[in-house]
């Protein structure tokens, strides 16, 4: 009797839990989506994240709270994506490069394979600044004089291994030249030390640099995007200069692997809905957001191509000291 | 400009701006005395609930908060010698004295009123002369920046105690634990011994609870089965009434201006904030004054002149921010993207495009520097209470606070630890008589100094002439070397034994 009470009972959770896993991803959202944001309240992934939010609450008829991780380049962020139960009520932000750059350079607590892409949302590329004040009126021409003066060039970044320090490293092996990098703590800071003259080229993202641009005050010699990005479409691309160098940040949505796929394109359609809704365009364009979206498939597969990309230059020439 | 002004005057005296003021001015003194809680987070915070508001209403409440939180800070300062935030440190120097001799109100209203003097005379700084100041804030580069944190370290020589071997260990503590973390510039972890969580560093906020707030907490549980204190604090509140009465305020002026002074010019060096203006100029004015050795002691000019500078840092670490998309400090940084949401980009094409708003705000920071002294001289008694609450009840509500307040900033328990564990070292530092503050100080300057330099040898490929090759690195040279060499000329000195008396360190406890 006492036997047949067991498995009445063992039967009944099972039939209930499985209803309720179904239930789950036939009404998903039923509770609020925690959506992790690996860097601090107030900077630009947060600001762009929390903007968007509520345009996916409104197309996926759910809730989300954004919590803020920040840490270790983003690596506590990520990991916590990455280890999160994969039910779909955790999802959070990727930047690229650190997402991919970081289980390079060090032993991490999670790897790119423990993290399902949903969605890519913006697509921000670098870009070669000069003050206006400068001698270098192209690139051409920065290259020529690091080649007569190597080392004499110093270049500011975000870091080391940010975006904007690969790419120098990159444009370095493409032109055979030698420069000098001085690591900033952020983007605006090395917009200050760039406007005040302290370094003789800063490299930073399109967005952060296009109201310097139109005022006149920083003169772009450079975006690294595959094509012009149409807010600033009189600044050349490398690759129309001749050097075939693309890199920037791209940020998007993703869910720790194993994420059931249904989840996955619904989460992925509400995410396209709100990228496309006007007023979130008009949000994104205040805020110089280059939005692109790219599906689950499309933005893995960059994702995957992007960090073929830095295993290649990590084994020939390490940017980090291991 | 002054269309602009005349402008934006209507938008920002609306109705729902002025509540959104006052309501800003009166959380931002909360979240400024709730030790773990700080102006950053609080406005970090605020930012998406502010999605849906009209864009003056958001930014008068991060105008209030602002204002609001620099003063605010200085109340558990001069109460219970826990700074509210890290620009409250030298407020603890002469304010706790103060309140330990049954000043306690007369060294709050000396605060508040200091507060907002330097407020006002920020932001009339700000609306007046941002422009042209922006463009001196692009003269600090790596060099210059350097030599202004050395001398703020120089700041620790006099903050000894009367025993430089144990003011030096404190000292040493903090630059070990500054440079905690991933190296700015190679990428190296230092002191993480494999932790994920300190890959980022020992956050400032953290250290500076853990230290300042956990060990009253012990004190006060174990002072409570001592003593009666309830009476004790009665005692002190309703003597330093008698004592705001008859305080000559005049005295205070040559403070202000000095103070004044100091906090705009930091505020405008990008990177600086009010908890270096506020140490740099407690030391300044102790160094002009008469009788040095007052200071540390509970004199009133202290309190006024590190509540002073830190508000006159306030609204001009905005002038690099709103021109040159720079910010001078981390909630300069915050509000940055603050503007952002709400569709301002920050840089020239603020006061073009975006105009009145942007003046709007500037107005909002005047405005709430003015609403601060009232809110908080009527709000003065409230707070009084604080030290009259059981200490059974208050060491529990710190711990309390405290615990959510650090563990808001990342959402970490790891950082919740963390600050329990520097709060034993610094129940130990007390109970060894070892003083708080040069850790504290070595850990927001021994990092920034160290980066700076690198940074600058970077540029320089290595050529230290590089380091004197400005006119204000060569003025802040100057500086330092004064103020590490004039004790020591004073006492050798013939004819003038007693100034070298003077010249012994300050007794500081904190």
């Amino acid at each position: 009797m006492r036997f047949l009470r067991h498995v009445l009972t063992a039967g009944a959770v099972g039939i209930f839990t499985l209803a309720g896993a179904s239930f789950a991803q036939a009404d998903y959202p039923e509770r609020p989506i925690t959506m992790i944001v690996a860097f601090s309240p107030g900077g630009g992934t947060d600001v762009a994240a929390r903007s968007l939010a509520p345009f996916i609450e409104k197309y996926l008829d759910g809730s989300i709270t954004v919590v803020n991780k920040p840490g270790a380049g983003g690596e506590v962020g990520f990991t916590a994506i990455a280890q999160a139960e994969p039910d779909g009520y955790t999802i959070g932000f990727l930047n690229t490069p650190n997402l991919i750059t970081i289980p390079i350079e060090r032993d991490t607590r999670y790897e790119l394979e423990n993290i399902a892409p949903i969605a890519s949302v913006v697509d921000d590329p670098g870009g070669f600044h000069v003050r206006s004040e400068s001698e270098f009126e192209t690139l051409d021409e920065l290259i020529a004089y690091a080649k007569e003066h190597p080392n004499a060039v110093t270049f500011g970044t975000t870091g080391i291994g940010s975006d904007d320090h690969l790419a120098a490293l990159a444009l370095q092996r493409a032109a055979g030249i030698e420069l000098t990098h001085v690591p900033f703590p952020g983007a605006s800071a090395v917009r200050a030390a760039l406007l005040g003259g302290h370094i003789s080229l800063g490299v930073f993202n399109m967005s952060e640099a296009v109201s310097f641009i139109e005022e006149g005050r920083v003169r772009p010699l450079g975006q690294m995007a595959e094509e012009r990005w149409p807010v600033t479409p009189d600044v050349p691309t490398f690759r129309e200069q001749g050097y075939d160098i693309v890199q920037g940040s791209i940020r998007g949505i993703g869910a720790p692997a194993g994420v059931p796929d249904e989840v996955l394109q619904k989460v992925a359609s509400a995410i396209e809905q709100a990228i496309n809704d006007p007023e979130f365009q008009q949000i994104a364009a205040d805020q110089s957001l280059p939005l692109r979206f790219m599906g689950p498939q499309a933005y893995s597969d960059t994702l995957n191509a992007l960090r073929e990309g830095y295993l290649n230059l990590w084994q020939e020439s390490p940017w980090a000291e291991q | 400009m002054v269309d602009y002004l005349l402008q934006a005057l209507p938008l920002v005296f609306a109705f729902d701006v002025m509540l959104a003021m006052v309501v800003g001015t009166a959380a931002g003194v909360a979240i400024g005395a709730l030790p773990g809680l700080s102006t950053t987070m609080g406005i970090a915070v605020l930012i998406p609930l502010t999605f849906t508001m009209p864009p003056l209403v958001a930014l008068g409440l991060m105008a209030g908060i602002y204002n609001g939180a620099m003063y605010g800070g200085s109340i558990p300062a001069i109460l219970l010698r826990i700074p509210g935030t890290p620009a409250g440190i030298a407020t603890t120097f002469d304010g706790y004295p103060m309140a330990q001799q049954g000043h306690g109100v007369q060294a709050m209203r000396i605060a508040l009123v200091s507060s907002a003097l330097g407020g006002i005379v920020s932001a009339l700084t700000l609306i007046l002369l941002a422009p042209p100041l922006a463009s001196v804030a692009l003269l600090f580069g790596p060099a210059e920046v350097f030599w202004l944190a050395v001398f703020g370290l120089t700041a620790i020589s006099v903050l000894l105690a009367e025993n430089p071997v144990k003011g030096l260990l404190s000292a040493g503590f903090g630059l070990i634990i500054g440079t905690v973390g991933i190296d700015q510039l190679t990428g190296n972890e230092r002191f993480t011994f494999d932790v994920l969580e300190l890959t980022s560093g020992i956050g400032i906020l953290v250290l500076l609870t853990g230290l300042y707030a956990i060990p009253p907490a012990f004190e006060l549980a174990a002072k409570a089965m001592l003593v009666n204190p309830t009476e004790l604090a009665r005692g002190m509140a309703s003597k330093a009434e008698d004592a705001s009465e008859r305080f000559a305020w005049r005295s205070l002026i040559p403070t202000w201006i000095r103070a004044s002074g100091i906090g705009v010019a930091i505020g405008i060096v990008p990177g600086t904030g009010g908890n270096i203006a506020s140490i740099i100029s407690w030391n300044e004015t102790r160094r002009a004054a008469r009788e040095p050795e007052r200071f540390g002691k509970g004199a009133p000019e202290g309190v006024a002149a590190s509540e002073c500078a830190n508000n006159a840092d306030n609204a001009s670490a905005l002038i690099p921010a709103l021109t040159l998309g720079i910010p001078g400090n981390a909630v300069a940084a915050v509000i940055l993207g603050g503007l952002l949401v709400h569709g301002m980009q920050p840089g020239p094409a603020l006061f073009r495009d975006t105009a009145p708003v942007t003046y709007g705000f500037m107005l909002a920071m005047l405005i709430t520097a003015v609403l601060l002294f009232f809110i908080g001289w009527f709000g003065a008694r409230l707070f009084i209470y604080v030290l009259q609450m059981p200490p059974l009840l208050l060491a529990p509500m710190i711990i309390a606070m405290s615990t959510i307040g650090i563990y808001a900033i990342n959402n970490s328990m790891f950082d919740v630890w963390l600050m329990l564990f520097i709060g034993v070292i610094g129940f130990l530092m007390e109970r060894l008589r070892m003083p708080l503050a040069p850790a504290v100080l070595a850990v927001i300057l021994g990092p920034m100094a160290e980066a700076e330099l690198r940074r600058s040898l970077l540029i320089s490929r290595g050529d230290f002439s590089f380091l004197f090759s400005s006119a204000i690195s060569l003025i802040l040279v100057a500086l330092t070397i004064i103020m590490v060499i004039a004790p020591l000329v004073r006492r050798l000195a013939p004819g003038k034994p007693k100034r070298g008396k003077d010249e012994h360190p300050v007794q500081v406890d904190g």
